[in-house]
Order: structure tokens, then C-alpha cells, then sequence
């Protein structure tokens, strides 16, 4: 019941409301205490008591106290409203709305809890609720533009285009004085509307509301593309042609405008002249524009292709361009132009080099210098790769320019092709101590120490770079600034070292990070509304929907998953059996651990008084101290499938097309024993790629693990097996399957470890030993490499088996630089 | 490579490209209000030639410039202003920074109607200085003393834009293209726009004043002071 206060305590709790707003917390506090002296169960107070020790960080005990104040006053909006506040806080968004729908209940005039509730609606993409709720608010403030832009947002949203247009429109037709041609919401509005026209489709309808709105429109670019679009669909080529070659006017560089151009001039796609004659035209006309130039190789083959490689390589190399190459080695997939690329290359240096009489340019980069760069990268390519060629010419370019950075980063990324993880770190740094104020050169010196497992020397790298105002040191910049990177590159090494809890406290660093970028278009909602960027808003929330999908995340996510996936079985390093690694066991391992916590602790003290300045920007001092620093609480969890889990879902539910994903997914749910979700992933994985080694020996250990499992299943689980398990009949000899699998790919050895890692389960012959025996074996395979060396190596590492010693020793002879092996 | 206007999608590697490249930072929600606030000042540099590894690759930023408007402009000149601009080292000297900084200058005035922009960089920042001052003609309007965390100085810089807002009003009358040539500087891309006479008649045709209607096309409340400071500033 609402509960009366007398008129001092009533102006006492506007204060109380006031000072929260104001943010004067301890005020605030103290006037609700004075309250609640004499009306210790006045739910109200209790709610905006609740609401501020909320903020002064007590979320617990602020929890606790608004149920306490709801029991004290269920009929108080007050108390709801607080309650759905605090489960916004939490970011519990299903119980916030609830809340605040049961506060509009007792107060439906509330603008507040009005608001409060369509952007938790929106965040949550519940566009029915956000519709009524935009609807609501329109009818209370009708005469605010703000609010029937809105609503056609959310109708937008919701995918009902024509109720957005008609929204639009209404509003539109209520105004009596027409907009000022410099109102920009004006402006902006009339172009969503514009789009949300095309949108469905009515372009004839689309491009007469363009040309009515196209005079006085603000926004110059979108009104003459998107009117190129309309003039193609509705096969007004001329026109169209006119309104490409305006857009290349204005903007040579953009591929896509060539592109429709071409498309529109109905040039036909073997038609390589005439196409190459558009992009000759606009070279011609902008000669600082690269695209034109560069995109006919893209097309022309032959003679054709020669010629006009040589002049663009000449012109690039002359003019010692860094990214010839970077900008040529798409066409590498096609083998005769990585050819004729080779050899121009090749041709353009010999001619330079005996160019005696030619007068040497300042810049050691251009010319001669320019080739030796680019013939060190063709070399390094993967696609054709000679790693002792690219060494030669680097090294020349070396001794022509010492000091260059170009030709000392190229030497450390073809050592590291070498597996040469040290001497490509210290390659690194050296190029790095060519140029100390670039962080461009700090950020891969940083990256190739990570590389090498050097975590402490790594961090200490980037830190020459952060902010490092705070006492936690260069890490609490990087988190701040949501460095992505540095936390996966450096959650990878942790793996590798065996540190599990750092690198699992890494990985779920990404993953919150995500969460806030999540988080952060809530502000927008009404933010964009305000500032009348209809589009733009549009165009971030379509975007927010799959921000999973970002391989950012995908890579973090394969890490933890991985790791939580050797938690379970047991194989992970930090339980100190493993006696290879070389600082092998526990407590040296503990040792190192504090090593490195105390460097980076001095390193911070070290570079907080390097600064004399203050930060800009206030530090946060309520923000939450990290009670886990090291994720030791992380690797403490005795539920690494549940945990792993929490990361694959996002995987399965945003990129399922990724092989790794589903590879992840299988290897997940089948330890859980969940086979309708494993052969979930599982078909899709063959979907992907059904030759896949990892693919195949999923499809033996489904059919394995189903053999023995199938009869204590429920039937409404083995009906779905039986009838989506279409791989191979329920009734194949898993013996000969992988035998003929083995012999179908004979010569890969990729293919050879899988086959040989399923001979344990489906051979009786065959036991663990003698699997490890022949998978060691394949060091003397025909075509294996130091990368199949190192799959293997970490399979008997795994498995702790008695060839590891030997086959480390081996492969180390083999291969004498590669750090792994060492 | 291709130039092209920012999008949301595209602020998780321009974030990346920032903090490869350049010590001055920022959390994404800052880079979102950039995005929803100023969404036609902002443009990449995409390198589209680079093989995907994955169906979901997202387009690699080579280069960027993140650009506003002030929001209160102490001298009560609506300007723009340089946030972030950032090419990758591997991708020097095809012009990039330039092209993009042409190409957000241009949005500057044609739709909020910029009248100048400016931009901070550090004092030792020899390279950066040279393209601002000899490619792009800014001048060096004054140095903020310890504007960095670091306590590194910076250089003000400023640019006039009222060339470009020639070009445009000639483009938008679909003037004589001579006059608009005039007013080019550096015969670039952008300057292009002013000659491009012929395909400028395509667009849906405007009356003369038009050319007034662009110095006007600013948001409201500073329009006054405008006109009259404007003599003030080179």
C-alpha cells in the first residue's frame, strides 16, 4: 500500500530523488536514512536507498534491499520501477522489463518507465513490445518529430516497410510549415524514407521521391548513389552510365562504381578491351588513382596481362611503392600470372642493377631497392614460396638499406616461415629498434615475441605504447582500450605454455568484450534519435545482431573451447605430469608465474612515474577491482564442458558455416553425451568440407560411440539418429572405411594422422602404443613438414606417450631451426 | 584498395588498425558516436584484394579517417575536426591518407557546411606534419603545450575550406566548369568534382540559388554567428 509520509519527509524524498539524480550519493543517502529513521518500511525510500548504494558499487546489498522495499510497497511504481533498474543493472534485461511493465501497470502515465522500457525492448529485440511502447509515446508527445521517427523505426525493424512508410508519411503530412532546407533531422528523415521506399522494391516510386527530395538534400553522396541504383534497376542505362561516371568523378577509388558502370554499359564479361578501356580512361584522367590502374589485371590474361603488369609494376617499383606486393598477390591463385609477376619482377631488378648510368635516387627504396623488396615477398608467398631465395634478396636489400624497417620485418616473417619462432622474435625486435616511435613495427615485434611464448617480454613490448597511468600497468590500458589482439595472441601463448588460468582469463576477456560492444548501443537508441542519423542507427543495429560472427571472437572462442576441451580430458599441461616441457613441472611453473607478476607490477610502477601527466579522463575510481587477476577461479571449475559450452553456442549460432566451429561444436557435445546435437555438427561439418581429416574421424567416432551407446538412448533420440546419421550405413566395417580413407589420400599426411588416430578405436589389433609407434613414424613420410611434425608432437604430448622424447628428438634433427622441436 | 564511407561493421578492425598503429586510443562505444553522429565524415581504406579465410571475414581496413564536427565551436564556427587518421605502414605512399581526408572534407561542407577543419598532431610527428602542411595545406595554427598524456606537444592545424565550397556550389548549379577548375589545388580527385560539368548536369537539376542554399546547409543555431566571423580566418 502507498504509504503517506508527512510533508517534511515528503520534501526530504524529493531530495532524496533529486540528489540521485544529481549524483550527490552520500547526500542522498543521508536524507533517505532520515526517512527511513521514522518509516523504516517506507518502500519508496528503500527503493531509492537501494537505487544509490546500486551505484556507490553495493549491488548485492542493493538487490537485496529493492525486494525488500517491493515487499514493503507492491503497489509502488517507485519500487518497481527500482527493481527493474536494478535487473537492468545486472543486465538481467527479461527480468528488467517484467519490472517495468508491472510499474507502468500502476502508473501508465509514467514518460520515465515509459521510456525506460521501449530501449530495454529494442536491446532486446522484441519489436512487437517496442512497437506498442513507440506507439504509446507518440500518442502522449504527438508533436515531437523524434517520436513518429521513431515508431517507423521500429516497424522498420520489425520488418513491416509499409507501416513504417506510412508513419513517415502521417507525420509529413501534419506539417503545416515546410522544414527548413537546413534542417538536418529533416534532411535525414526524408532519406530514410527514401530508402525504406526502395527497400520494398518500388524503385520507379523510390527514384521520383529521390529526384523531389534531391535538391535540397543534405547528404550529396547517398542521393546520387543511391540514384545510380535506382536508374539500373529500372534500365534507364543511359542514364545510369551518366550517374556512375559522376560517382568516379568524385570517387576514383572505389571499385564498385566500375564495377556497376561496366555492368550497366552491358559490356559483355569476355569483353576484356572494352572493360579495360573504361579503367584506362579514368587512369588517364586521375593519375594518382591506384584502382584504376590495378583492376584490369584483375581480368585481362595473356600478352594483355603482361603488358599491362610490367607498366604498373614499373611504375610502382620506380616509384617505390611497400604495397606492390600486398596490392599483386591475389593473383597468385592464377599460376601463369604468378609467373609473368615473377618474372617481370625478376626482369625490372637485372635491368636496374646493371643501370649504371642511371643516377641513384636518395631513397634506397625506390628502383632496385623497390624490386629487392618485392622479390623477397614473392618468395616468401606461400604460393611460391622459396624461403632461400627470399632470404638472398632480402639480405641484399639488407645491406643496400640497413636502416630500413621494410627489409628487416620481411627477414623475421621469413624466418618465422622457417618455424623459427626465436629467431624470427629476434629478427623482429630488431626492426623494431630501427624505428622506436612506430608502433606499426612495436605492435609485430610484440606479436612475434608472443609467438615465441615470450609473454613477460611481449607485454612489456606494448607497453611502450599504452597509457600506463594506472597502477595495474600496460594490461588494464590494453583492456580499456578492448585490445583484442594482444588478448588472444597472448591467451594462445599461455596455452602453450601450460598457464591455464591466464590463458583462459584472456579468452574470456574477448568474450566480455563483446558483451560490451553488445551493451554499448543502448545509449544509441536514444542517442540517434536525438541526433536524427535515422540510417546510420539502422545500419549499427542490423550490425549488432550478428557481432559474434566476428573472427575476432570465432579465434578467442576456438581457444577456450579447445582448452576447456583438455581440461576434461585431462591433457592439459599445467597438471605438471607432462615431463617434456622444459620448465616442465608445477612448481616451476608457479615460479615463473610470480616472476611474471612481478615484472609487470614493476613495469607499471615504473611507467606510472615515467608520466607526469594526468589521464584525461578521470579514472573510474568505482570500477570494480578484477578479484580474479590470474583466472586462477576460472581454472578452478569443475564443469570445463558447461564452461565451453558458454563459448560454442555463439560459435554454432552465428558462424556456423566455419569448419572449426563445427569441429569444436562435435568434440563439445559429444563428452557431453548430447549425439543429436553432435551429429548436428558433425553433418554440417561434411556439409563444409567432407574430405577433412578431422571430418572423418568424426564420422568414425559418431558411429563408434552410437554402436555401444544407441540402446539406452530415448527412442525420440535414436529415431533422429537413425534417420539424419547419413554419412555412411549404421552397418560399415569402421575397420575398412578408414583403411580405403587411408589409402584414398595416401600421400598427405595430414590425412595419414587421422586415419592412424582412428585405428585405435575401430582396429582390434591396434593399440594406443602402436598408434603412437606409426604416428611417429610419419616423420619419415614423403612431404611431411615441420607443421605435421608439430600436430603430431602435441597428439603424443597429449597422450603422454614414451615416443615423445624420441620423435622431439628426431624431428628436432630434422628440422634444426624450428624453435618447437628445440 | 578501395575508398569508401565507413560502416558499423567495418569499427571492430578500424579499432584494430588504431591500435596497431597509432598510441592515442579508443573503446568502441567512442568510435559508435562517431559512426551514428557524423556517419558521412568518416572513410576506410579497404584492402579488397586479400584472399577471405573464412565465409565470415570482414573487408581489412588498411586505413582510416575518423572525423566530427565540433559540437560547440568555441569561436562559433561550425568546423570539422580530424579524430583519428591512421594508414597502415604497409600501405604507404599510394596516397591513401590523402584520398580519404579529400573525400571527408568534402562531406564536411556539403552537409554540415564546414567552413574549416582542424586537427592535433604530435609535434615529432615529422611525417604526418609534412602531408597536413604540404600535400593537404593545412597551417599550423598554434601548439598545445602537453596535449598528449604523455606530455608531448601538439601542433593545431587548421584548414580552410571555402575552396572546396566553391567546387560544390559550382557543382550543384552544373556551373561553367572553368570557374570551378580555379578553385581546384592540386588538380586531385576531389578537384575533379568541380570539372566534372558535363556528368554534373545529370543530376536532377537546381535553380541558381542553389549556390547560396550550401553556405546555409548547416545545422541550426550557429547559422548567424557564421557570416560574421568568417573574415577572421583564413
Amino acid at each position: 500500500m502507498p504509504q503517506p509520509l508527512s510533508a517534511k519527509e515528503n520534501s526530504l524524498f524529493r531530495q532524496v530523488i533529486r540528489n540521485y539524480e544529481d549524483k550527490q550519493y552520500k547526500r542522498g543517502l543521508k536524507a533517505a536514512e532520515q526517512i527511513l529513521k521514522k518509516n523504516p518500511k517506507h518502500g519508496d525510500t528503500m527503493a531509492m536507498k537501494a537505487l544509490i548504494i546500486n551505484q556507490q558499487g553495493n549491488t548485492d546489498e542493493a538487490f537485496a534491499l529493492g525486494k525488500q522495499a517491493l515487499m514493503a510497497d507492491m503497489k509502488s511504481h517507485i519500487c518497481w520501477h527500482v527493481y527493474g533498474l536494478l535487473y537492468r543493472h545486472q543486465k538481467n534485461f527479461e527480468e528488467a522489463i517484467k519490472a517495468y511493465k508491472s510499474a507502468l501497470k500502476l502508473e501508465p502515465d509514467s514518460l520515465q518507465i515509459q521510456r525506460d522500457l521501449a530501449f530495454l525492448q529494442v536491446q532486446m529485440r522484441d519489436y512487437q513490445g517496442y512497437i506498442q511502447s513507440r506507439t504509446a509515446m507518440l500518442q502522449a508527445r504527438s508533436q515531437v518529430r523524434q517520436n513518429w521517427t521513431a515508431l517507423a523505426v521500429a516497424h522498420h525493424l520489425a520488418g513491416d516497410l509499409t507501416q513504417a512508410e506510412t508513419v513517415l508519411t502521417k507525420y509529413e503530412e501534419s506539417v503545416k510549415v515546410p522544414p527548413s532546407k537546413t534542417d538536418f533531422e529533416n534532411s535525414e528523415a526524408v532519406m530514410y524514407k527514401n530508402t525504406i521506399i526502395a527497400e520494398q522494391g518500388d524503385y520507379q516510386r523510390a527514384l521520383e521521391h529521390l529526384e523531389s527530395i534531391a535538391k535540397t538534400n543534405l547528404d550529396r553522396l547517398a542521393v546520387m548513389e543511391l540514384r545510380a541504383e535506382y536508374l539500373t534497376k529500372l534500365e534507364r542505362k543511359e542514364d545510369a552510365v551518366k550517374a556512375y561516371r559522376a560517382l568516379l568523378d568524385r570517387n576514383a577509388e572505389h571499385p564498385d562504381y566500375y564495377n556497376k558502370l561496366i555492368k550497366v554499359m552491358a559490356i559483355p564479361a569476355e569483353d576484356t578491351a572494352a572493360k579495360k578501356a573504361i579503367y584506362d580512361e579514368y587512369a588517364e584522367k586521375n593519375p594518382r588513382s591506384d584502382a584504376a590502374k590495378r583492376l584490369p589485371l584483375d581480368f585481362v590474361s595473356g600478352d594483355v596481362f603482361r603488358e599491362a603488369a610490367k607498366k604498373y609494376l614499373t611504375f610502382m617499383l620506380d616509384k617505390g611503392v611497400p604495397s606492390t606486393f600486398a596490392n599483386l598477390k591475389h593473383l597468385y591463385t592464377d599460376s601463369s600470372k604468378k609467373e609473368a609477376l615473377g618474372a617481370l619482377a625478376h626482369e625490372y631488378y637485372e635491368a636496374k642493377k646493371f643501370d649504371a648510368g642511371e643516377a641513384k635516387t636518395d631513397d634506397p627504396f625506390k628502383g632496385e631497392g623497390a624490386a629487392l623488396y618485392y622479390l623477397a615477398q614473392h618468395y616468401n608467398y606461400h604460393l611460391s614460396r622459396d624461403l632461400t631465395k627470399a632470404m638472398e634478396f632480402v639480405t641484399k636489400g639488407i645491406e643496400k638499406a640497413p636502416d630500413n624497417v621494410e627489409f628487416q620485418m620481411t627477414k623475421a616473417r621469413i624466418i618465422k616461415h622457417t618455424g623459427n619462432t626465436q629467431k624470427a622474435s629476434e629478427e623482429m625486435d630488431k626492426a623494431r629498434n630501427l624505428d622506436l616511435k612506430d608502433r606499426y613495427i612495436n605492435t609485430k615485434a610484440a606479436k612475434y615475441q608472443l609467438r615465441n611464448n615470450e609473454t613477460e617480454k611481449g607485454l612489456e613490448t606494448v607497453g611502450l605504447f599504452t597509457r600506463n597511468d594506472s597502477p595495474a600497468g600496460p594490461l588494464n590500458d590494453l583492456l580499456d582500450m578492448q585490445c583484442i589482439w594482444f588478448m588472444t595472441e597472448d591467451g594462445e601463448a599461455q596455452v602453450r605454455k601450460g598457464n591455464v588460468g591466464l590463458a583462459l582469463k584472456r579468452f574470456h576477456t574477448v568474450y566480455n568484450i563483446f558483451d560490451v560492444w553488445q551493451e554499448d548501443q543502448f545509449d544509441f537508441h536514444s542517442f540517434s534519435l536525438r541526433k536524427g542519423q535515422i540510417r546510420a542507427y539502422v545500419d549499427m543495429v542490423r550490425w549488432e545482431d550478428h557481432v559474434r560472427d566476428h573472427p575476432f571472437y570465432s579465434r578467442a572462442a576456438l581457444g577456450a573451447v579447445k582448452l576447456y576441451l583438455d581440461m576434461h580430458d585431462g591433457k592439459t599441461l599445467s597438471d605438471g605430469v607432462n615431463g617434456d616441457d622444459k620448465n616442465g613441472d608445477a612448481a616451476e611453473r608457479k615460479k615463473a608465474a610470480k616472476k611474471a607478476r612481478k615484472a609487470e607490477r614493476e613495469a607499471a610502477e615504473k611507467a606510472a612515474k615515467q608520466d607526469p601527466n594526468k589521464p584525461k579522463a578521470a579514472v573510474d575510481e568505482t570500477k570494480k577491482k578484477d578479484d580474479d587477476p590470474d583466472g586462477l577461479k576460472l581454472a578452478a571449475t569443475t564443469e570445463p564442458l558447461v564452461e565451453a559450452t558458454k563459448f560454442l553456442v555463439h560459435l554454432l549460432t552465428y558462424t556456423p558455416k566455419n569448419l572449426e566451429a563445427q569441429l569444436a561444436g562435435f568434440e563439445v557435445y559429444v563428452r557431453r553425451e548430447k549425439y543429436v546435437l553432435a551429429l548436428g555438427c558433425l553433418n554440417a561439418a561434411l556439409a563444409i568440407d567432407a574430405s577433412h581429416p578431422t571430418v572423418h574421424e568424426h564420422t568414425i567416432r559418431f558411429l563408434h560411440a552410437i554402436r555401444s551407446k544407441m540402446a539406452s538412448l530415448p527412442p525420440k533420440v535414436q529415431e533422429v539418429i537413425k534417420s539424419e546419421f547419413t554419412a555412411i550405413a549404421p552397418s560399415t566395417d569402421l575397420e575398412e572405411f578408414n583403411d580405403e580413407f587411408l589409402a584414398k589420400h595416401k600421400g598427405s599426411v595430414p590425412h595419414a594422422i587421422a586415419a592412424i588416430k582412428m585405428k585405435a578405436l575401430v582396429d582390434e589389433d591396434e593399440d594406443q602404443a602402436s598408434v603412437e609407434k606409426q604416428l611417429a613414424g610419419l616423420l619419415a613420410a614423403s612431404g611431411v613438414t615441420f607443421e605435421d611434425a608439430q600436430t603430431i608432437l602435441s597428439i603424443l604430448r597429449g597422450s603422454r606417450s614414451k615416443e615423445l622424447d624420441e620423435f622431439k628428438k628426431k624431428a628436432a634433427e630434422k628440422w634444426p631451426e624450428v624453435t618447437a622441436f628445440a | 584498395m578501395d575508398i569508401r564511407l565507413l560502416r558499423s561493421s567495418d569499427l571492430p578492425l578500424i579499432q584494430h588498425a588504431n591500435l596497431e598503429n597509432l598510441p592515442e586510443n579508443y573503446f568502441m562505444k567512442y568510435y559508435l558516436y562517431h559512426a551514428l553522429s557524423w556517419p558521412q565524415l568518416s572513410y576506410v581504406a579497404v584492402d579488397v584484394s586479400r584472399p577471405k579465410k573464412t565465409p565470415y571475414d570482414y573487408p581489412k581496413i588498411v586505413g582510416y579517417v575518423l572525423a566530427k564536427m565540433e559540437e560547440e565551436p568555441t569561436d562559433g564556427i561550425q568546423h570539422g575536426h580530424i579524430t583519428s587518421l591512421s594508414v597502415m605502414r604497409t600501405h604507404r605512399k599510394l596516397g591513401i591518407a590523402e584520398k580519404l581526408m579529400r573525400q571527408s572534407q568534402l562531406a564536411m561542407v556539403e552537409t554540415f557546411g564546414a567552413q574549416y577543419v582542424s586537427l592535433h598532431v604530435r609535434v615529432s610527428n615529422k611525417a604526418a606534419i609534412h602531408l597536413y602542411s604540404k600535400t593537404l595545406g593545412f597551417d599550423r595554427e598554434k601548439i598545445e603545450e602537453k596535449y598528449y598524456a604523455d606530455g608531448e606537444d601538439a601542433h593545431c592545424m587548421k584548414l580552410d575550406l571555402s575552396s572546396i565550397k566553391e567546387q560544390v556550389a559550382a557543382f550543384a548549379g552544373g556551373d561553367d566548369s572553368d570557374e570551378a577548375s580555379e578553385a581546384e589545388d592540386e588538380g586531385d580527385p576531389v578537384g575533379d568534382v568541380g570539372k566534372a560539368g558535363d556528368e554534373g548536369k545529370q543530376m536532377p537539376s537546381r535553380p541558381k540559388e542553389t549556390k547560396r542554399k550550401v553556405k546555409v546547409g548547416r545545422p541550426l543555431g550557429v547559422a548567424g554567428l557564421v557570416e560574421k566571423d568568417e573574415s577572421k580566418h583564413p
